[in-house]
Parts: C-alpha cells; structure tokens; sequence
C-alpha cells in the first residue's frame, strides 16, 4: 500500500528571488529517485505538502505547468516557520515532497472556451501554471481567447517577469499587468485588478473567469465579474484553508461537507455559496 | 441555602434593572447530577436560572478575561482570589466587575463519590445539612459532605470571598495559617519514589490542556505550547515532552496561582496536577513571604525585584 | 444467528488463552477508572463497568504515532516506516457506541487514500462487543440510531444473561476466535433471555431528541446567534473532541535533533483557538460560538453526508466530562426545536 504520509525526497536546483523585498522566492525542485518523478503526475490548481525536514510541512500549489516536465516550481511566501526555514535554504540541500493534492482546475470544462485569468499578488501562482500550461504547444487550440489580469503593489512584486515577458510577446494571449503603486520606469496600468478587470470588461459569453489571489481582491473583483454578466458557475476560485494530511483525514480544511484538499481548493463560485462555511474571505 | 440563592438572584436583578451591569456570570443547575455549571444572565427575568450548591465547582473568574461587557459575578473564595490576581494584572479593570461573593465550605467531589458508590449510576443527588442523599436505581446512600471535598478545598485557607461589592451569607471559619502538609510529606519521600509518581502521574496525560484552559491565570492567547518559531516543547505525549509542559506551566504560575484546583477537575484522567502548583506556592511563601490571591497591593514576587530578594540560589548552589 | 454461552467466571481462563495467540485490550481499572489496556493476564479485565474513560480509539488510532522516521546524513534522505507489532489484536468487551465510533473511523481512514497505520491495525482486529443491561446519565446511543445491544459491527457480541454471557457469532473473524474453546451452543431460552435483556434496556433509554431532519434544520440555523449563546460557557479545553469515539482531527509534527527526526501524528482538536488560524493571521473560526458550530455541524450535517453516518454513537463521554457540563443532547435540542435559545 502506498504511504501518503512519506514525503519523496527532492533537490533544490534553483532559487529565484521573485519581489524587491526578497520575501518571495521561487524554488525549482527536482525529484531525486527517477520513479518518484515518473509518478509525480499534476493538473495545474493542484498542490503538494513539502517538507523542510526537522522545521515541518506546509501545502503550496503547484507554480510550473506539468508540460514542462523534471522539475517543479513552487512560490514560496516567507510568513512562518516552515517557509522562513525554506528561506535560508539553498542548491543542493534536500526538501521532502507529498502530492499531488487537490482537484486542480477544471480543464475538460474550459475548451472551446474563453478563460480570464485575475490574479493578485502572491496568489498568481498556479494562475501561472495554467497559463503556461494553456498556451503549450497543441494545447493553445483547445481553448479560445485566453486573457491575463495580474496585478500586484508596486512593479518589484511582480511574480515570473520572464514568463510575463514571454505571454506579452505572443498574439495568441492578451495580458494586462497593474500595480497599486506607479515606479519609475513601469509602463503598465496603475490600478487595482478590480478596477482594471472592470476597464478590460473581458465578455462574459461562453468565458470562464478564473480568480486567484488575497481576500480583499476577490471580494471586489466578484462584484466586477457579476456586473459583465458572470454567472457564478462560471467563476472560479481557489480557497484558502489551513491544510495538513493532503487527503482528507486530519479535518483541518473541513469546510461544509468538503474538505479543500480533496474536493478543492478550486471551487466554483456556485459552490462556494452553497457550502454552509464559516468566514473564509 | 435556599435564602441564599434568592438573595443572589435578588442582586442579579436588581443590578441588571438598574443597568448597572450588562450580564451576570453564575451557576445554574446541570443536566446531569453532581453538576452545576457556570451561566450568564442577560435579564432581570433570566435571572431565575441562578442557583448556589455544592457543586457550583468552575472558576468563574476565567470569563472576565477579554471580555468587553460590565458583569457581575458570582464568586466564592478562589474565585475571588483569582479575580483579585486579574485584578493586579490588569486582565480585568476592578470597576468593569460588581462581585457577588460567597462563603464557601467546599464542593462536593463526584468522582470519588463515584468511586465510593462502585461506579453504580445515579439517578438524583439530594443535598442537606452537612450531608447528601445519593439515589440510584435500586439503592440509596447518604454521605457526608466534609468527607467528600475535592482535595483542593479540604486545604482551602480562605473560603471567604477576599474580595467582593456585596457578601451573601454568613461568613464561615476559616483554617488558620498557611501550611503545606501534603507537601510537606512528600518531600520527605526520596528522590526516586517522587520521580516514579511523577512520571506515572504524567504517563496519563494526553495533552489536552484542559487544565491549561479551565486555569482562570491561563490566560495567554498564545500559549507557550503553541509556540512555533521557537518551538519550545514537542506536542506529542513523549513523556519528557509531556513532563516539561506541566512544569513549565507550574513556572509560569508560581506566585500566581491562586489553588482553587480548577485545573485537576477539568482533567479528564484524574492527574494530580495541584501538587506542583502547590510545592511552588510553598516555595514563593518561604522565599518571598508572598501568597497569591490575597492582597491588592502586593506585586507578585516574580513580577518585580526587591533588593532583599533571596540569592541562596546563587549563592549556594 | 450462531450463538453461544458462556460462564462468567471462565471469561478469565478464555482472555488468558486468547492472549497466546492475539494481542488483547481490554477494560481495566486504574486510578478510579476504566481505560482500555493491552492485557498480560485474563484478570487484569473487568467487565462490570459503564464504560472506559477514553474511548477504545486510541488503539487503532492512537495519541502520538510516529509516521516514519529519517537521516538526513547522506546525499539526499533515508525515511523509514517504524516496525509494527506483527500480532492480531482482540478488542474485547467494547460498548456498541465505541463500535460505532470505530465503523466512522472505517470510513475516514479506509477511503482511499487509505491511511496504511490505521489499516494494518483495522485488518487485524478482531471486536468483541458487549452489549449493555443499563445505562448511564450521559447515554443517548438511542438518539442517534443505536442501541444498547445493537451488534453490527462486531465479530463476537456478548449480553449479560445473569450468571453467563450469550454470545453471538456474528463474523467468521469472530468464530474463529471460539475455535479453541469448548462452549455449549446456546438453548433457546437463553437466547430469548438475552434479546429481553436487549428489548429492555433499548426501552429503558428513550431517544432525547428527534434527529431525523436535523441536517436540513441544522443548516437553516448556521447563522443563528444562537450559536454564541448556546457555547458562552465552553472553555475550549478540547476534552469532548478527545475522548469521543469518533473525531479524528490530528496535525503531523516534525520533530528532529540534528540529522535524525521523525514525523509524528498527534491528536488536534477542532475546539482549539489555533486550529483553523492560517499563516497570514486569519481565522476562520476565531470564536468559540464558530468552533462549537462546526463541531455540531460536522457531526449531524457534514459528516453524514460524506460518509452516510451520524457522527456521533451517544457514548455520552462529552456529556460526563466536559468541565462545564455543555450538554451536546441539549444544544441538539435547543437547535432543533424552532424555539430562541435559553
């Protein structure tokens, strides 16, 4: 029987400081037993529990598409023990991984579609990895128009400039990228992703909105959304909850008859209203 | 009793009419026998539901802590001892509360009422003068009361209110003089048999902090337990984990505690959590000549420096 | 159904037989009360009693379990499981509500993922239950669509017939567990004796409650204050989550000293403040009237609905033991009759 408690080992191959404050780097991991990474299969919106072996666990989604393959990338906020251990650490040195975790997004559900992607500061994440996985290769046929709107407090927090760069420079894919607060040299919107979700208005017909990122950018982008004619089935979010086990045993994310790491994190909005839950934005 | 308890509803209502206070804490009557639990008073008429016995056993004084609200509160002597310490630590302002004290002769302890009945089930406790009537499905004893106190209130020194706006009741006599005995002799047992009684003790605990939580001067909203950056102890029932919760808990009380023994009731496996609170309050009163829950003007000895203050540690070691 | 009897007084001699082949708990008294414990000799065991202080859950699903232990000294990392006991195990004069508690923690446990501790364990118990003659003050097995003498989920079941135990064979696993001794087939009489005994003490303890619809009402009244009122008196100390037969809430530490460590699972309860506290600071459920709520919620609503079961046997622990006697029967009743809360 398979232990889901065990995490595989992984290497640290790359560490990116991603915000002018250093207090989001991305970590590029590899697994280190060739069988781990053949089994390792992900949709993007999941994620995965890793370990900083003597400091403890934490969940964090995915941040690379799973079509590029032998390495995982994951963003990782400095906020409490396990993610300031993480910190300090470097190439080389050796994490422990569980996952993948989650239900991911519902990718059946948005070919032949539209999908607008808001994402708001750290939360961006697995928006990143979606993107990147939307746009690979065959798989930019599936969907249609495909439209990013990130945003974050001043240019320096800006997540994957490369990869932003990148989506900027194809015809295939319109970004929209604001900041809260103009810097020199910052050539974007200046506004928050509310706000400018409001101005791009993407059209509602046959579109999925998908929005990822800190309670108070969800709570005034869902109004925008309604507005331009979003039904709730066709607005998605990733929840928050404070997760442990991954599958559904320690009732930590229990949220209505759900648990977050199984059922979710990515609800839709429909079925966010229809859980009995506590405050969670 | 029962003048008593119309005297204590009397002061509910009429501080809740004349809007002196917006809730009064007290005891109601249980669900179960050998039960009296704590309840809260919003209303002149509610005010009906509050009643005084021998099982009238929770501290009340925890539920003035962070709390926004003007209350009166009923307390018998360790409840006003603890409020009184809430007081110096300003968890609570003196003016916020209206103290209904009560002179207490102590609580009836259930469990070993059910150890003494064999564990047969009980149907109704009748409480009298000095003794209770326990009735079960085919059988009836009757006890005395002062047999069964809870071991903390066998040893109570002061079961009159230390502090209070108005008495109810008639005082009662008290111990005279702070004395250890419990202690005492266990000290005299040698090193290994303390140990082994500790450890055993402790090798029940499956660290639920019940005691922690019923403890009216628990009060931290993080708890060194739930400390993470440091984490200052293992939160698994590893015996030595385990063992430094309880005696850093007991540091952490020492020259506050004020014996009401809240914390062993609450303990669901029966562990003899007092002694050590107990061993340290002896120590503060030898070392600092302090007891808590008595005075308004003393600072707690740990709380403060004298120049005076014993150096025996230092210097002899 | 097979059934069989037994003399009182030669229970001990079968627990001694039993125990060279299994490893067996049973309920022992200790320091004023019952606890399920692994035994050495037959009569160590006692079967005249209510029930165990902690419920029997702590041997499938134990307080602190190490998960898998680790060495971090070579090139990458070497994570081992620890070695398990290899013996089959007989939890023995178990209560038809801690029974119950263990078929929820089947569900929990055994759904895929299956978690491999509590399976390895699971697979190899065997259940004796043993129904109850009476009840005490916290019972309420009745309530929520148990009984008293309500066998399913047992290998073996035992009634109190006076002088004997009839046993019902109710599993293969069960049998095979009887295969040594020599028991008399059960006469009729005796047969009908115990199903009086079970008739009688089902009757005895009336349901407190009517919970049928309760899911529906439950969550028509989730932003109800009177959750607030109801839960004013909680000091969130945790112990009804502990000792109930089936909550299953745990967190999993790491705990290391220089390159070795392990990762341990210990029991977490959903009544603690910090239970739900992300890292960013908020907290869901940050007051006690929230905390309560979801523990109600999730015993009566949520949990039957994942799982098709009630969340709660009425073994009536919470009842006994809470510190301020916040009666779980009362709040259900407060909540289910349309009335304010007192």
């Amino acid at each position: 029987m398979k232990n889901p408690y065990f995490p595989l080992p992984v290497r640290i191959e790359n560490v990116l400081v991603e915000t002018e404050d250093k207090n989001i780097k991305t970590f590029t991991l590899s697994f280190i037993h060739k069988e781990d990474k053949e089994q390792f299969r992900y949709r993007p919106g999941q994620f995965a529990e890793l370990t900083v072996f003597g400091k403890g666990e934490a969940p964090f989604g995915m941040a690379s598409s799973p079509t590029q393959p032998g390495f995982l990338e994951f963003s990782i906020s400095k906020v409490g023990v396990v993610t300031n251990a993480l910190h300090q650490m470097s190439e080389g040195e050796i994490l422990g991984i569980r996952g993948p975790f989650g239900n991911g997004y519902p990718l059946e559900t948005f070919k032949g579609k539209n999908v607008v992607l808001i994402g708001g500061g750290f939360g961006f994440s697995t928006l990143r990895a979606l993107t990147d996985y939307m746009i690979e290769g065959t798989n930019r046929e599936e969907f249609k128009k495909i439209t990013v709107i990130y945003g974050a407090r001043r240019p320096g927090f800006l997540l994957y400039k490369s990869d932003l760069e990148t989506w900027q420079n194809r015809s295939d894919i319109q970004v929209f990228l604001t900041v809260d607060q103009d810097d020199i040299g910052w050539h974007g919107k200046v506004g928050t992703v509310s706000v400018v979700a409001r101005e791009v208005a993407p059209d509602a017909e046959n579109t999925y909105a998908l929005v990822c990122g800190p309670p108070a950018m969800i709570k005034y982008t869902l109004p925008v959304l309604k507005e331009l004619g979003f039904p709730n089935e066709r607005i998605f979010l990733s929840l928050e909850m404070r997760m442990k086990c991954g599958i559904g045993k320690c009732g930590r994310c229990n949220i209505g008859s759900k648990y977050v790491c199984q059922d979710g994190p990515v609800f839709s909005y429909a079925e966010i209203l229809n859980l009995t839950s506590d405050d969670i934005f | 009793m029962d003048a008593l308890i119309n005297r204590i509803r009397g002061i509910a209502k009429d501080l809740l009419r004349e809007g002196k206070v917006d809730v009064v804490i007290g005891f109601e009557e249980g669900t179960i026998p050998f039960h009296s639990r704590p309840c809260f008073v919003r209303s002149p008429d509610e005010a009906d539901r509050l009643i005084w016995n021998s099982f009238c056993e929770n501290n009340l004084a925890t539920y003035v802590v962070k709390r926004n609200e003007r209350m009166g509160i009923v307390a018998k002597g360790c409840d006003t001892r603890a409020l009184l310490e809430l007081i110096k630590e300003r968890q609570v302002i003196r003016d916020q509360i209206y103290i209904i004290g009560v002179p207490c002769e102590g609580m009836i302890d259930r469990v070993r009422v059910e150890a003494e009945l064999r564990n047969r089930s009980i149907q109704t406790v009748e409480v009298r003068e000095g003794t209770f009537l326990i009735m079960g499905k085919d059988f009836e004893k009757e006890l005395e009361i002062k047999e069964f106190l809870y071991p903390s209130c066998q040893v109570c020194t002061r079961k009159n209110p230390v502090i209070y706006d108005e008495l109810v009741g008639e005082e009662v006599e008290e111990s005279v003089g702070e004395t250890y005995p419990d202690i005492e002799s266990f000290e005299g047992l040698s090193d290994e048999k303390r140990w082994q009684y500790f450890s055993e003790e402790m090798s029940r605990c499956i660290r639920c902090y019940a005691c922690r939580n019923a403890c009216p001067l628990c009060y931290c909203t993080e708890c060194f337990v739930d400390a993470s950056n440091p984490q200052w102890i293992g939160k698994s029932i590893d015996e030595s984990d385990t063992a430094l919760f309880h005696i850093m808990r007991a540091f952490h009380l020492a020259g506050r505690c004020v014996e009401c023994g809240a914390c062993e009731r609450a303990c669901p496996l029966g562990i003899d959590i007092r002694k050590l609170n107990r061993k340290l309050s002896k120590d503060v009163l030898a070392l600092f000549n302090y007891k808590a829950g008595i005075s308004l003007d003393e600072v707690a000895p740990l709380a403060t420096y004298r120049p005076d203050d014993s150096e025996a540690f230092i210097l002899e070691p | 159904m097979k059934a069989k009897t037994i003399r009182k007084k030669d229970i001990s001699g079968f627990l001694d037989r039993l125990i060279q082949a299994y490893r067996v708990y049973a309920p022992v008294m200790q320091n004023g009360y019952f606890l399920f414990k692994t035994i050495k000799s037959g009569s160590e065991a006692s079967l005249n009693y209510h029930n165990t202080k902690m419920s029997p859950k702590d041997i499938l699903f134990p307080q602190s379990e190490v998960l898998f232990r680790y060495q971090l000294d070579k090139p990458g990392v070497e994570i081992d499981m620890p070695a398990q006991d290899e013996r089959n195990l007989v939890i023995f004069g178990i209560r038809p509500c801690d029974v119950r508690g263990i078929q929820a923690l089947d569900n929990v446990f055994s759904k895929n993922p299956k978690d491999p501790y509590f399976e390895e364990r699971r697979s190899k118990t065997v259940i004796v239950g043993l129904g109850c003659k009476e009840t005490h003050n916290g019972c309420f097995c009745t309530t929520v669509g148990g009984g008293p003498c309500a066998d399913d989920g047992s290998d073996l079941f035992l009634i109190d017939i006076g002088d004997e135990y009839l046993i019902r064979i109710i599993s293969d696993k069960g049998e095979v567990l009887l295969k040594e001794e020599d028991l008399p087939d059960a006469e009729t009489q005796k047969i009908t004796a115990a199903a009086e005994v079970a008739e009688k003490a089902q009757e005895a303890l009336r349901p407190c409650v009517e919970v049928q619809g309760s899911e529906d009402i439950l969550t028509q009244r989730f932003n109800d204050p009177v959750w607030d009122v109801i839960s004013e008196k909680c000091i969130g100390c945790g112990v009804c989550t502990y000792l109930c037969p089936t909550c299953h809430c745990f967190d999993i530490c790491d705990e290391a000293v220089n390159k070795e460590g392990k990762g341990i699972r210990i029991w977490d309860s959903c009544q603690y403040p910090l239970f739900t506290r992300l890292a960013s600071g908020l907290n869901p459920r940050d007051t006690v009237g929230k905390r309560m709520r979801q523990r109600i919620m999730h015993k009566f609503v949520y949990f039957p609905d994942e799982q098709g079961m009630l969340g709660c046997t009425g073994c009536g622990r919470c009842v006994i033991e809470c510190p301020v006697n916040l009666d779980i029967r009362e709040v259900l009743n407060i909540l289910l009759r349309t009335g304010a809360a007192r």
